[in-house]
């Protein structure tokens, strides 16, 4: 911190500098620059993901990715932030397990959890974080957000019902794809992932490039379902 | 301790559609002592006072300058933060009602304290009606040379609470959905349009112009040892004269409730707003500081006629309404609370909810994006901790 700080007054260009993290106990280094993900997952420790993707830049949406990091009030996203020099960072201390567990399982909450229906359930990753985490059937009760199936494009359909707005499917069309055809609209419990002022997708407004599809981590992405077509993926396999 | 007044100096005493009257009042000459003494001296005459920002979290205002001083880069901002969101504030409002030439000559020398060119005046769209009035003002100001190639412009929200927050509010300025961002980097090195920018409250950007005139000594002899000069408070709800007062920090929470605002048979208090602290009738005697409670200056008071399990769900459903809906905790975890604090007040809660809802409340203060999902459970905790008897009432069977 103090050396980045020190660059930035004296106006230098930002050169790599190592910086030494503890990371559960044991010291590691990184580059500056770097975010406590990226350094914990160069040293083999595992941080669940959900929002994150290395392809575009951090969303910071999910939460899921959540570290302590001591001297810090709350628990940091550990996605977006970027390591300084002598930062003590616990990545599953119960703290933080807790709180993973409680934002997964609020995200299954509203989740629509027909799984059994679903194309992706073999692949789909919320399942897979919730088994990683041991998350049961949520304690929490709360509406659904119900929306129709929008089947309209010939490329994709949108299943938003599943959607947890985790907000890939924006940053990839936005920054893979390079087309700006998703947005958020409205706000809080009711934010929706929408085309245009909330129309159905079509296939004026997107062609066939399917970049999203992969990137849903759920099965709101997806593309027109043939007949007799069997699910995707593998069985599902429980990391923990 | 007693009233007194800094910021609302000059609250009734000036004409605020006429600079004349603000130039008789001492006006402007602390833009010229600050222009004098040079950015430096500016800044550490800030960092000595010790003023905090008056917005709510308290973050020394002299450091936030300094950073956004040191930060590379031509093009830096000042944004004075109007956007009066909180429930049961309207202190911002007097102030740009009855002094803005005060609030134009703090933005004046903020910018020049960091090198900033351009400021805004991000004001909230329910005071749209302030608009004319305070481009007029700042008109005035231009027109009497003191701007210097300054721009400052006023900027209307759209109306959201969260646009209260600073990295949404900048979001806002630059056309965008007013959503948070995360942090680092912080608005000081990255702020709008990527640039070096600082955002104050308008109350802390009241205080600068007398701080630089009267020195940084006069505004450590007010106020408690981290807790420096007087804070302007609005008091509204179960009293008999609602209104803005400003009070020494460090001052007793029953000075201002019962002794200023004649509040009679209170049962509790919310300070801050819908996101601030609730405070029972036996604890009035705590000194309002920013160690203890203070938030925006918000001071809503309940008589014992008033339902407080209603009182928190209905703070909790504006704030599930409010919420940006970016991050999960906050966006999911406001609506289950309403769901559950609805069972209460229908009588139809259980044990079981209690044990959830403070499951919930410790990993949304922990893992939320902004203040608003971070400081949401807080009316939910501080009622439960003071009030279980009004919950275990109503849990059913």
């Amino acid at each position: 911190m103090d050396l980045t700080t020190e660059m930035n007054k004296r106006n230098m260009p930002c050169i790599m500098v190592d910086i030494a993290v503890t990371i559960n106990g044991s010291t590691v280094s990184g580059q500056s620059g770097m975010t406590i993900l990226e350094v914990a997952r160069e040293n083999g420790i595992d941080i669940p993901t959900l929002c994150h993707r290395t392809e575009f830049t951090p969303i910071g949406a999910c939460r899921v990715c959540v570290v302590e990091v001591e001297g810090s009030r709350t628990l940091v996203g550990s996605c977006h932030t970027p390591i300084t020099e002598g930062m003590v960072i616990h990545t599953h201390s119960p703290k933080v397990l807790e709180t993973r567990r409680t934002i997964v399982e609020l995200l299954l909450a509203s989740h629509s959890g027909t799984c059994y229906m679903c194309d992706k359930a073999n692949i789909c990753e919320l399942r897979a974080i919730a088994a990683d985490l041991d998350v049961g059937f949520p304690e929490f009760q709360v509406r659904r957000r119900y929306y129709p199936i929008e089947d309209d494009s010939p490329y994709i359909v949108r299943d938003l019902t599943k959607c947890i707005l985790c907000r890939r499917c924006v940053w990839a069309c936005r920054e893979v794809a390079k087309k700006d055809v998703f947005a958020i609209g409205y706000r809080g419990f009711d934010s929706k992932v929408v085309v245009d002022s909330d129309q159905p997708l079509n296939k004026e407004v997107c062609r066939d490039c399917g970049i999203c599809i992969p990137f849903c981590p759920t099965g709101a992405l997806g593309k027109p379902r043939k007949i007799a077509e069997e699910k995707e993926g593998q069985l599902l396999i429980v990391k923990g | 301790m007693p009233e007194q007044r800094v910021v609302l100096k000059n609250c009734g005493i000036i004409d605020p559609g006429q600079i004349a009257t603000y130039l008789a009042a001492d006006g402007f000459k602390a833009l010229k002592k600050a222009r004098d003494v040079g950015q430096e001296q500016v800044i550490q005459t800030i960092k000595d006072s010790g003023l905090r920002g008056r917005g709510g979290a308290g973050f020394p205002c002299g450091v936030k300058w300094e950073m956004a001083k040191d930060a590379p880069g031509d093009n830096k901002y000042v944004i004075c933060n109007a956007d009066e969101g909180e429930v049961g504030t309207f202190k911002d409002r007097h102030i740009l009602s009855n002094d803005p030439f005060s609030l134009i000559e703090g933005m004046a020398i903020a910018c020049y304290a960091i090198g900033a060119r351009k400021g805004y005046i991000y004001l909230r769209a329910e005071y749209h009606y302030l608009y004319d009035r305070l481009l007029e003002s700042i008109n005035q100001v231009c027109e009497a040379g003191f701007l210097d190639g300054l721009n400052i412009d006023v900027y209307e929200g759209a109306g959201a609470y969260v646009c209260g927050e600073e990295s949404a509010l900048m979001d806002s300025i630059e056309g965008k959905r007013g959503e948070v961002r995360y942090r680092p980097p912080f608005p000081p090195t990255k702020g709008l349009w990527g640039k070096p920018t600082i955002i104050n409250n308008v109350e802390t950007l009241m205080n600068i112009p007398w701080i630089i005139l009267h020195g940084a000594e006069w505004f450590c002899e007010i106020g408690t040892e981290r807790s420096k000069g007087t804070k302007v408070f609005s008091v509204s709800g179960d009293v008999t004269k609602p209104g803005v007062y400003e009070m020494v920090l460090g001052s007793q929470l029953r000075e201002l409730v019962e002794g200023l605002a004649g509040a009679r048979a209170v049962k509790a208090i919310q300070v801050g707003g819908a996101t601030g602290r609730i405070v029972p009738h036996d604890m009035m005697d705590t000194p309002l500081t920013f160690e203890t409670l203070l938030g925006a200056g918000a001071i809503t008071v309940f008589d014992e006629t008033r339902d407080i399990v209603d009182i928190v769900r209905q703070t909790l459903e504006f704030l599930a309404e409010e919420s940006c809906g970016k991050c999960s905790p906050c966006r999911e975890g406001t609506e289950v609370m309403v769901g559950i604090l609805g069972r209460f007040t229908r009588g139809e809660g259980s044990a079981h909810d209690i044990a959830a809802m403070e499951r919930l409340s410790q990993a949304m203060m922990l893992s939320a994006l902004c203040g608003l999902g971070q400081a949401a459970p807080n009316p939910v905790l501080d009622s439960l901790q003071y009030f279980r008897g009004e919950y275990d009432s109503r849990v059913k069977g």
